[in-house]
């Protein structure tokens, strides 16, 4: 068994608390931990080191559970594997919303970014995306060293050999029961009440670049174990699919003419993702430019020239709907010019990361194809881009705390589930980690629900509709997107994290509710000045404002006008107002969506009581005693849905239906009011 | 007589067809193993009677009822009989549907019998002793077609129309309906609106980062504006459909004694006005629902229009004027003898009496004047006030009629059908009704939530587009939910969108 390598971690911690002078406690809590590897025992294993297993170890630490993270490569914890930012529009929502869980991630960008800027900056505060540069030494050793200093959790290198499955406890839903892991190479069992796979592209992995492949999940690693998916496929009988993604070529930054390109500056000031960080690691005038150039017909030549040396466009022709590579965008939409991005990878980094060349062709034909682009006609490769494809699990089979509904105590996050991308992995990997957490220590597991929050929006989407293609969140995805904003998701999760799900530290806790009093009392200011609109035109010079005299305008309704801020409220009211000028964007922001979100509360009460109503797991939708189509008793009985709320959001189900299956559902619940027995599904 | 009984029950359901596809469809929970048949032509005699049977039993009952079987989906004549008694009791075609390429989507099959109630009860006893079988509720086919995925839900509207179908006109326009028209007309406002909305979000998720046009979001601007447009001409059909099934409200007006009630009576030919030479003899609003031409008509008479102290009688003013402001049609009676003798003055005087009368309606809003007690006067004076009104030519289209000797009533009839006519609309012409106002409702939701596009496109673009994703709800609510994923077809199909 290779317990945790005491020299190296030493290694590591050696080399954080150089650059992490803060973080010197680290040393003393590893070497407890250390110790701690011999029980043998643990509440949650979480396996894997990525963006999920990292989260999901800290939240079921955070959440009190004793855990063990198992990964193949202690240095590989926290690494960005694929493009070197974090954020951006959607992507930034659910950054936002993990650092108000007290999630890792957010507060990583913030130690880690060389170049912060918000994205949609014209389009409304709601789809405001808080994006950055990472620079990846930096953001590797955060994360590393944050864990390193999380109560609770011990990490172990070393590889999963299989999966310990007995019979599943007959008092619970669910045909099978997690254990604990077999590690590999004869390294003995470890034993515990939950576990948290996040294996990412490792399942099964291949990867493919020219007319080769060959085994593995990520190029300089070795493959994991086959025994983890046979135990999946073979023994657990879990459905699974197989999905594909793909990396650019890395080019070396001095080879770049950059005379050639547009440059991207970053804000001026940064604007840091956490919510407890009043700002960000990096100086302002230290961050580092982005450039932008275009492809070129020349590029469409290379790829259709090097089409027949492709072995990974040519796979699996049905493919996702949008274009993953390179190639599927000059095959798909021939004739046109894409963007190429050429992002810095750190303060240090002599390579620079094109973003949206995402390319599988042979090395050389990889070349030729850079060259054609403005500013790369002399580039050099550092590592050539590649593709995967991996396995993954059918996500519904999920639960909504992402446990898989026919095995006790295994939950899976990130990749495994069919999504994309770092910020989706984490959301998915906190969320797990809580339920494994809360599980493992009896507590019962929690939904989040899609009126509150991304993360809500992103695991609903999966456990109820599955994915085709690997899943990425989109802001059009969420059907409240005026109510789930990146500025208010410590007033919307934090509150909970602290009070439902015991991941939320008491420090933040307490900030959260300060802010949260001081923007209601900031309100109540602004809507207890009321004047005509000609006083208010008098009062705010140059205000175009349309109303006509008689009109009498609320402080809050005159927020609302685009040219109005905050600030010019509070010199006109200075008494009233200005104790509450730090937080004058946010008390903007949330003037301007206010009606909006008043209006669409109805709907969202609606939906939160169909998700309320759940829907036994046990029942035979095929025979069920109701009327229904075929059809909808098919989709049903594939998918089955949770709740109510998961059932009418299916394709193909009709409002007719779910009438019927609430019918059902109430007169099963009254006839089993009297013997006592409730047919709710929790676990 | 049990049929019969049955029979007259299912028809007193008609009234609440709107809330069938609401109510049953939805509340009613019962297993769809047995096998229904009813009558489902009109009610009423006939030539030809066609009774349907749905179910896995459908076969049994053909075979029971013809003994050989017919060619699927053929018209074959055949002896139907009796199963238990053998008599015979009719010959007529037969036709097999089986499932599940059958209106219901399961087995069925339709009997064409004549249409004679002794038949029709016979066949119908004959087939309730068919183990197995039982008469159908109200809607039960339609609802056996719906949850079989035959229908949609523009075209269960349609269906129910039909079922309900009480005059000529209104069966055509549920045969219309049924035929997807109105259908196919949101069904293209519905996939322009998802584009849009489509392109307003790929702006929103991908414009930062992938290269999405300059100048989208102006050609969306005239895509929005162009669908307002149609959606506006479309509401403003003045409320065609939703008269054809509720019926068209005509009312009756005009001073006190000028032959309003006689009027009444004459129409329905029967006396359902009581008719005296007092002054005032009608207070309140006497409703009469009526067919003339094939067009359903809601006719009230009201009392006489004049000023008084008795409080009861003014109630029956204020409800007569109330009435007349909410009339579809307005038959505005005058009495020739209270004309001035003077020619030149009967167009002043009557410009001012028919405004006292219409006072407070609008201008689309429809007037006959009629002319009554045409025998009181002499045919010259007839001639001399023609003359004057057809030179004066801005008085409404107007009758001279005899409520006492029913001279005029044809030409006056002429004119109702003509106005009912325009009224109502065409049903087999031009663009379908709106036929709910179910959908009038969700259109006009639709209409002002572009609005809200426009209101915000320059302030803040998720509220811009909040209201393209309301506009596109509500459509919904007629054609079928769009949800997320749709949207993000369009965007991956529109745009090149990178991983």
């Amino acid at each position: 068994m290779t317990h945790i390598r005491v020299n190296e971690t030493e290694g590591i911690t050696h080399m954080l608390v150089r650059r992490l002078p803060v973080l010197h406690k680290a040393l003393c809590t590893c070497s407890i931990q250390v110790a701690d590897v011999h029980t043998q025992h643990y509440d949650v294993i979480v396996v894997g080191g990525g963006h999920a297993g990292t989260e999901a170890a800290a939240a079921a630490s955070r959440a009190g559970a004793n855990t063990l993270l198992i990964t193949q490569k202690i240095q590989t914890i926290g690494a960005l594997s694929c493009n070197p930012s974090l954020g951006g529009v959607g992507k930034g929502h659910l950054v936002k919303e993990i650092d108000a869980l007290d999630g890792l991630m957010g507060r990583a960008g913030d130690w880690a970014g060389i170049h912060f800027s918000i994205l949609n900056r014209s389009k409304g505060p709601a789809v405001w995306g808080p994006r950055a540069q990472l620079d990846r030494g930096h953001y590797r050793d955060f994360i590393q060293s944050e864990l390193l200093s999380t109560e609770r959790l011990t990490i172990l290198e070393g590889s999963v050999e299989d999966l310990l499955v007995s019979a599943a406890d007959p008092d619970k839903p669910g045909r099978h029961k997690v254990y604990g892991i077999r590690l590999a190479h004869g390294g003995g069992e470890i034993h515990s009440r939950s576990m948290v796979l996040t294996t990412g592209t490792f399942l099964s992995g291949s990867l493919f670049m020219g007319p080769n492949s060959s085994p593995g999940g990520r190029i300089g690693d070795p493959p994991s174990c086959a025994g983890l998916s046979y135990s999946l496929k073979e023994i657990l009988g879990l459905k699974i699919g197989r999905l594909r993604t793909g990396t650019p070529p890395r080019i070396i930054k001095d080879t770049i003419d950059f005379s050639c390109t547009e440059i991207r500056l970053p804000d001026e000031k940064p604007t840091p993702f956490s919510f407890i960080n009043a700002h960000v690691n990096c100086k302002h005038e230290d961050q580092l430019p982005c450039f932008l150039t275009y492809t070129t017909p020349g590029v469409e030549r290379v790829v259709n020239e090097s089409m027949h040396v492709n072995s990974h466009i040519h796979q699996d022709t049905k493919g996702p709907r949008y274009c993953p590579s390179i190639e599927s965008k000059v095959l798909r939409f021939p004739g046109r010019l894409h963007q190429v991005w050429l992002e810095p990878e750190g303060w240090t980094s002599d390579l620079m990361y094109p973003q949206g060349l995402s390319m599988t062709m042979p090395p050389d034909m990889q070349l030729c194809l850079i060259r054609e682009i403005p500013g790369l006609h002399k580039a050099q490769i550092h590592t050539p881009g590649y593709g995967v494809q991996y396995d993954f699990v059918c996500p519904t089979q999920l639960y909504p705390w992402l446990q898989v509904k026919s095995t006790q105590g295994l939950f899976l996050a990130g990749q495994i589930n069919g999504t994309t991308g770092y910020e989706e992995a984490a959301a998915q990997g906190l969320w797990a980690g809580v339920n494994a957490g809360r599980t493992s220590l009896s507590k019962v597991p929690l939904s989040l629900s899609r009126t509150q929050s991304y993360i809500g929006v992103l695991i609903d989407d999966l456990v109820c509709r599955g994915v085709t293609e690997p899943y990425r969140m989109f802001t059009s995805r969420s059907e409240f997107r005026t109510s789930l904003r990146p500025d208010n998701a410590d007033m919307r999760l934090t509150h909970r994290g602290f009070e439902e799900m015991g991941c939320v530290s008491q420090q933040r806790y307490n900030e959260a509710l300060q802010v949260k009093q001081s923007l209601n009392e900031a309100l109540s200011a602004l809507r207890s000045i009321s004047l005509s609109a000609t006083r208010w035109r008098n009062k705010l010079q140059h205000v175009n404002i349309s109303e006509t005299k008689s009109t009498i305008l609320s402080g809050e309704e005159v927020l609302q006008y685009k040219d109005v801020s905050f600030q010019m409220l509070a010199s006109a009211f200075p008494e009233l107002l200005a104790p509450f000028l730090e937080f004058s964007e946010r008390i903007k922001v949330e003037a301007l969506y206010h009606p909006h979100c008043e209006k669409q509360r109805r709907d969202i009460e609606r939906m939160q009581a169909e998700e309320s109503l759940y829907l036994p797991q046990d029942i035979d939708y095929l025979t069920l005693p109701v009327s229904l189509s075929k059809e909808v008793r098919e989709i049903l009985d594939s998918t089955r849905p949770n709740t109510l709320g998961a059932a009418s959001r299916l394709p193909g189900i009709t409002p007719a239906a779910i009438i019927h299956l609430l019918n059902y559902v109430q007169r099963e619940k009254n006839r089993n009011h009297g013997t006592g027995k409730d047919v709710s599904c929790f676990g | 007589m049990h049929f019969i009984r049955c029979w007259r029950r299912s028809a007193t359901v008609i009234t609440s067809i709107r809330s069938f596809t609401v109510k049953r469809l939805l509340c009613s929970v019962g297993p769809e193993d047995d096998t229904v048949f009813a009558m489902s032509s009109g009610q009423g005699r006939c030539g030809v009677a066609v009774v349907r049977v749905s179910g896995p039993a459908s076969a049994l009952a053909v075979h029971s009822l013809t003994r050989r079987f017919p060619a699927a989906r053929t018209a074959s004549l055949r002896s139907i009989i009796h199963p238990q008694t053998q008599e015979l009791l009719d010959r007529g075609l037969v036709l097999w549907f089986p499932g599940p390429h059958s209106f219901t989507g399961e087995d069925s099959a339709e009997f064409h019998i004549h249409g004679g109630p002794a038949v029709i009860n016979g066949v119908l006893q004959a087939l309730g002793t068919i183990p197995g079988l039982r008469p159908a509720e109200a809607g039960e086919f339609t609802r056996r077609a719906f949850f079989a995925g035959k229908l949609d839900l523009t075209e269960v509207e349609g269906l129910g129309d039909l079922i309900h179908a009480e005059t000529e006109a209104q069966r055509r326009q549920a045969l219309r309906q049924m035929a997807g028209d109105l259908g196919r007309i949101y069904q293209d406002w519905s996939d322009r609106l998802k584009r849009c909305l489509a392109h307003v979000e790929a702006f929103i998720d991908f414009s930062e980062d992938e290269l999405i046009e300059d100048g989208i979001l102006n050609n969306l601007d005239a895509g929005v504006c162009q669908l307002q447009t149609e959606m506006g001409n479309h509401l403003s059909d003045q409320r065609r459909g939703e008269r054809l099934r509720s019926g068209v409200q005509v009312v009756i007006a005009g001073s006190t004694n000028a032959g309003k009630s006689s009027l009444l009576n004459m129409l329905t030919q029967r006396p359902s006005a009581i008719v005296s030479p007092t002054a005032g003899t009608t207070r309140d609003v006497v409703e009469v629902p009526l067919d003339i031409g094939g067009y359903p008509v809601l006719l009230s008479d009201t009392a006489g229009l004049r000023d008084t102290t008795d409080s009861v009688e003014q109630e029956g003013v204020r409800r007569a004027r109330q009435r007349v402001e909410q009339a579809d049609l307005t038959l505005a009676v005058v009495d020739l003898t209270q004309l001035p003798s003077e020619p030149l003055m009967v167009s002043v005087f009557l410009r001012g009496h028919l405004r006292s009368i219409l006072e407070q309606t609008s201008d689309r809003q429809q007037c006959i004047p009629i002319l009554n007690k045409s025998d009181l006067i002499s045919t010259e004076q007839k001639h001399s006030i023609r003359a004057v009104l057809e030179k004066d030519g801005d008085v409404a289209r107007f009758c001279f009629l005899s409520c006492h000797t029913r001279d005029g009533l044809e030409e006056l009839l002429t004119v109702l059908q003509d106005r009912l006519k325009t009224l109502c609309g065409n049903p087999l012409a031009g663009s379908p009704s709106l036929t709910q106002t179910r959908h009038r409702t969700h259109l006009q939701t639709c209409t002002e939530a572009l609005h809200q596009y426009h209101h915000y496109r320059d302030v803040d673009l998720v509220l811009a587009a909040e209201g393209l994703r309301l506009g596109l709800s509500s459509l919904g609510r007629i054609t079928g939910r769009i949800g997320a994923e749709e949207i993000l077809d369009v965007i991956f199909k529109d745009f090149c969108i990178g991983k």
